[in-house]
């Protein structure tokens, strides 16, 4: 190749007989020889890129002399010159390039066990956690979330519910009230009412969030906590729904592995009534202090809607029928992750906070 | 309630272990807390070796003063020689005898025979307390005569037995009796029920008992009883044994009676001294205006016209259905006694328990609604174990009462029952399993309740309970229809689960504080009348103060670059009866302003709203670092507040929520690009810099698709009282690309009007 462009410049200068000045001065010959060793003496990329400017860039002579080349024969030499050197320094480029990743990947390395940047995360409450969850389950079996109000009538909070006359839920050593008439709710049911008064059936509702009773705070009372309500009027309701779905939620909560169980139980707006059991995560059921040694776990009450309640609220109670239930979120949290003293879910302690 | 077993099984015949009753009780009946095993081990024989004996003969001990050597018969033909230190019996007492080899709870190791100061000993003469029937050990125990000698003491002691801890709820008070339990267990596993038949002794020397009920609302009726010739003493080994594992004191043997009689039968009494009452007489009335009373425990007992009294007439002499009084408490010296076996109405007994802070068996039966008819089974049993065990004579009754309730009828559908609860129960089980509950069940399904119940069954619902409750192990699990479901959050509740994880995300914890305050920047804030402690007495109006305690906790903890969040409620008064409850999500985050309004920025571009404030004004934020927007405030803390420098905000999610839009409509931002252009103008240092911003929107319209301000610089260049502020222009239309020159165009026009407005100098 080398040889034929020379003898094909030297050609030209025969046939022509007039160059211009550039070309003239030029040898195509040491031109290429000169590249081709610097070429071969490049040692980084960054050189290629030097000696690629000085024989291929704007100012270079060979860019010069194609400017001022005027005969084809010349012209079309001096390009496959170009196009030489180009794939020359192309590739001697692409070799060091290679040679220095290569370079890289064996000489560099971190320590993988240094750790990374720092990145603040912030961290959902527990309860938070636990109440999305339950929310989650409901809203996948259809169900609606109600956001029910936490101050509320005595009408709401008892009358409406069933409560007799006397019982100690009423009583101001067990409830706050604001005045006679008012109280801070002891329950979430009272969006049970509210949710019937605004609506008819068929209803498919669950209604968490704070309520608050006269509790001395210890270990396991707060005054404030949270409850999950459940509510589902519609026709043919029955018990062996109620025990179905809390037997869904209970295995989607504590593990598909669990058993339950429910016990008969006596609530004012419920008849009959229940309380859930679930087998107990820690031992399965063999006896460990987390159940007391009997295997079963107390979560919480349940029942068939009271026709009082819909007396109250104009339901036609022979055609529907419906069951309710209202269950702790702490009581979830302690039994589930262990919290031994439910106060630390109110200190907000970030070392608490975080383990979440 | 603790029931025995070896007392339940007297009234009900059923095979099942203890285990299995307390399982299927807990089931369909109460709370069974527990099942205790009392007395002493059954294995290797072990109840064998525990024996009635009969001592035949006592002699001193010859080498030791406080021991005795006795001979006793426990039926082997010839006496053992056992050594025994209690000095209680003589010869001819009938006693109780462990053989060696026996264990003894007490003892780690068997018993075994040996020699006492030189006197061989074949056994032991056993205290109540050695074998777990009580905590006496004064003595050893003195049966009754009766059994032989040789009869294995498990058959007249309960020395080997299982106690059920159960709780009945609150509508089941007929379960806090012996009785009562064994109707249930006789129902559930379809066992033969026997309750006790006492005789009613027979009067002897009748005289008129004097008892006037002045209040048939308090007590709807009383009966009572007077027995003369009575003598106090102890009780007799096998009631002294019940009472101790009924959890029971044994106190003598008329007042056991009482509290024995009370536990088969649900239904409290109480035995007067009778020649303490003035007149021998009983009224049943209020209590006068400041009326006193001392009560068996000694203390003095101020009454109000609330109280419901028993009375001589002239005072007080007890606290009905609570305590009786301590000048007419039944003593050694008694031989005259008013049993009374009354009936109470439940909430005013309630009431006085709970504002006497007095709780006691009896008033823990009353408050829940005693069935009136029980009073006179209880009055016949307690009669004639005190004829039986105190050697009285009964020589009056009377029966006040105002008429005792009807039973309520109710008709039931078995279908609908079945229906009810979900499984099909025939109706021939139906029927059978309230029967066994003793509710009778005519032909056309009237179902009549027993009194026991009157109170707590009166509608059809109340008897498909009576049946699901007994039938609830088998009842299947099965999913509700669902046919009309829309299981979706609302618009509100997604938002706010945005705002949580949006907040999560850049960098805050949330936090959970009171809804209750000890004080609120807002006056008017609700205060409760009677709160639980003053840190907790007011409804806040601003979840803010919560959040600085929990960002203090977080300083004592050592925690660094604390950033916490909160959603919840605030209740700003209203002229209703119920206050305005609103959402609220507030923050407090270490840093500056500059830090909560990077905070907020973030979340107001993920809720798809431009972010805009004002200067404002806030008492809990530095006055010159705080804004208003139209949710809410943010601003730096008050120095005086916490130390360090804290952003906070706090914003209603109602407002904040209500523009944020449905959905995000495509725009064309990639066809043409956007022309970019910074400007920076000098203003004076008053001029915010929102203020230059908007006036650039105003002047470019709506083809300046963004502006930005990036840099303010202070400095002797731009001169004293001024600020250069940089600002990001980007031009950008939907439709075309942009020229050089019409973005130029638009930037002179912006440049004018800052000039114009805000006397500004372009610098660059």
């Amino acid at each position: 190749m080398q040889r034929e462009v020379r003898e094909f410049v030297a050609t030209c200068h025969l046939a022509k007989g007039a160059l211009v000045t550039s070309l003239t001065l030029m040898d195509p010959q040491a031109l290429e020889n000169d590249a081709r060793a610097a070429v071969a003496d490049a040692s980084s990329t960054d050189d290629v890129e030097r000696i690629r400017v000085e024989y291929l860039g704007r100012k270079s002579q060979l860019k010069l002399a194609l400017r001022e080349v005027r005969d084809r024969e010349t012209g079309m030499a001096l390009n496959a010159l170009r196009e030489r050197l180009a794939a020359a320094i192309d590739g001697r480029e692409g070799e060091l390039a290679r040679a220095e990743i290569d370079r890289r990947l064996t000489e560099e390395r971190v320590d993988v066990t240094m750790p990374g940047s720092p990145v603040r995360r912030g961290h959902l409450h527990l309860i938070t956690q636990i109440r999305r969850e339950v929310e989650d389950i409901f809203l996948g079996l259809g169900y609606t979330v109600v956001d029910g109000r936490e101050v509320e009538t005595t009408r709401y909070n008892f009358d409406a519910l069933n409560f007799p006359d006397g019982h100690p839920s009423r009583s101001p050593l067990q409830t706050l009230f604001l005045d006679d008439d008012t109280v801070l709710r002891t329950e979430t049911s009272p969006a049970q009412i509210r949710t019937m008064e605004a609506q008819g059936p068929p209803v498919y509702i669950v209604s968490l969030g704070r309520v608050y009773r006269r509790d001395t705070p210890d270990a396991t009372h707060t005054p404030t906590f949270h409850q999950v309500e459940g509510l589902v009027v519609d026709e043919g309701i029955t018990l062996a729904d109620l025990m179905g779905t809390l037997d869904y939620l209970l295995k989607a909560l504590f593990g598909e592995a669990r058993r339950t169980e429910f016990r008969t139980h006596h609530f004012p707006f419920t008849e009959p009534s229940i309380e859930a059991h679930v087998s107990c995560h820690m031992c399965d059921g063999s006896g460990c202090p987390v159940c007391r040694h009997s295997g079963w776990i107390e979560i919480g009450g349940a029942g068939m809607v009271d026709p009082k309640l819909f007396e109250f609220v104009g339901y036609d109670s022979d055609r529907y029928t419906g069951f309710a239930f209202g269950w702790g979120l702490e009581r979830i949290a302690v039994l589930r992750h262990g919290i031994p003293d439910l106060r630390e879910l109110w200190r907000n302690d970030p070392r608490l906070l975080s383990q979440f | 309630m603790r029931a025995p077993l070896s007392w339940l099984r007297e009234y009900v015949t059923v095979d099942a272990p203890a285990d299995e009753i307390a399982r299927r009780l807990s089931i369909s009946s109460l709370e069974v807390e527990r099942v205790i095993y009392v007395g002493v081990a059954d294995v290797d024989g072990n109840l064998g070796r525990f024996l009635v004996g009969r001592v035949i003969a006592v002699e001193p001990h010859p080498n030791a003063d406080r021991l005795r050597v006795c001979h006793v018969d426990v039926g082997e033909g010839e006496a053992r020689q056992i050594v025994c230190g209690a000095w209680n019996f003589e010869a001819g007492a009938t006693v109780a005898v462990a053989l060696p080899g026996a264990r003894l709870p007490i003892l780690d190791v068997p018993l075994d025979e040996r020699e006492l100061r030189g006197q061989h000993s074949r056994g032991m003469i056993l205290a109540e307390d050695e074998i777990g029937l009580g905590d006496d050990h004064a003595g050893i125990m003195v049966l009754a005569e009766g059994p032989e000698p040789g009869t294995p003491l498990v058959d007249v002691l309960p020395i080997h037995d299982r106690v059920l801890d159960v709780t009945p709820t609150i509508n089941r008070v007929d379960l806090l009796s012996m009785v009562g339990l064994a109707r249930e267990v006789s129902a559930l596993f379809d066992g033969d029920f026997h309750p006790p038949a006492a005789d009613d002794p027979a009067i002897v020397d009748r005289e008129d008992v004097d008892v006037t009920v002045e209040d048939f609302g308090g007590c709807p009726r009383y009966i009572g009883r007077v027995f003369r010739d009575v003598s106090i003493g102890p009780s007799p080994q096998w009631l002294r044994s019940r009472l101790f594992l009924a959890e029971m004191r044994s106190i003598s043997n008329v007042v056991d009676v009482t509290n024995y009689a009370m536990h088969v039968w649900g239904s409290p009494l109480h035995a007067f001294d009778r020649t303490r009452l003035a007149g021998a007489r009983v009224v049943v009335r209020r209590a006068r205006p400041g009326e006193e009373l001392r009560t068996l425990d000694g203390t003095l007992r101020r009454l109000t016209t609330d109280d419901l009294m028993i009375t001589d007439g002239e005072r007080s002499v007890a606290l009905a259905a609570i305590m009786g009084g301590e000048e007419s408490e039944v003593t050694a010296e008694t031989n005259e006694v008013l049993l009374e076996a009354a009936n109470f109405e439940p909430l005013g007994i309630l009431r006085s328990s709970e504002r006497l802070a007095l709780r006691t068996a009896g008033s823990n039966r009353w408050e829940k609604g005693v069935d009136p008819y029980l009073a006179e089974p209880a009055a016949v049993l307690a009669s004639r174990m005190i004829v039986d065990l105190a050697g009285a004579r009964m020589t009056g009754h009377v029966d006040v009462q105002s008429g005792l309730p009807e039973r309520p009828v109710v008709r039931l559908r078995t279908d609908r029952a079945s229906r009810l609860i979900g499984l099909v129960v025939a109706p021939d089980e139906q029927r059978s399993l309230l029967e066994r509950l003793e509710f009778e069940v005519s032909p056309e399904w009237d179902v009549t309740v027993p009194t026991w119940r009157a109170r707590d069954v009166t509608r059809e619902v109340d008897v498909i309970e009576e049946v699901a409750r007994v039938v609830l192990d088998r009842v299947p699990h099965t999913m509700p229809l669902r046919r009309h479901v829309r299981g979706r959050l609302s618009k509100d509740q997604r938002l706010r689960r945005l705002v949580e994880d949006v907040l999560v995300g850049a960098g805050l914890s949330e936090a959970y504080t009171w809804s209750l305050a000890a004080s609120d920047p807002d006056s008017r804030a609700i205060r409760l009348p009677d709160p639980m402690t003053s840190d907790q007495a007011i409804l806040r109006t601003t979840l803010f103060p919560g959040l600085i305690e929990a960002a203090r906790t977080g300083l004592d903890a050592g925690a660094v670059d604390i950033a916490l969040f909160e959603i919840a409620r605030v209740y700003l008064p209203s002229d209703e009866q119920l206050p305005d409850e609103h959402w609220r999500v507030a923050g407090v985050v270490a840093g500056g302003y500059e830090a909560v309004k990077g905070v907020l920025e973030v979340l107001y571009a993920a809720l798809q709203l431009d972010l805009r404030v004002e200067r404002g004004q806030h008492s809990l934020l530095h006055p010159g670092k705080s804004a208003t927007t139209e949710a809410g405030w943010l601003g730096e803390l008050h120095p005086t507040l916490l130390d360090g420098v804290w952003g906070a905000f706090e914003l209603d999610l109602t407002t904040l929520f209500a523009p944020v839009p449905e959905r995000v409509v495509y725009e064309d931002v990639l066809t043409f690009p956007a022309v970019l252009q910074d400007i920076a103008v000098t203003v004076d240092e008053d001029v915010e810099a929102g203020a230059l911003v908007d006036a650039a929107r105003e002047a470019a319209g709506p083809l300046l698709r963004e502006a930005r301000v990036f840099d303010v610089y202070r400095g002797e260049q731009v001169g004293h009282g001024r600020k250069s502020v940089a600002i990001h222009l980007a031009f950008q239309s939907p439709e075309r690309t942009l020229t050089e020159e019409e973005a130029t165009a638009f930037r002179d026009e912006i440049v004018a009007l800052l000039v114009e407005r805000f006397g500004a100098e372009l610098r660059a």
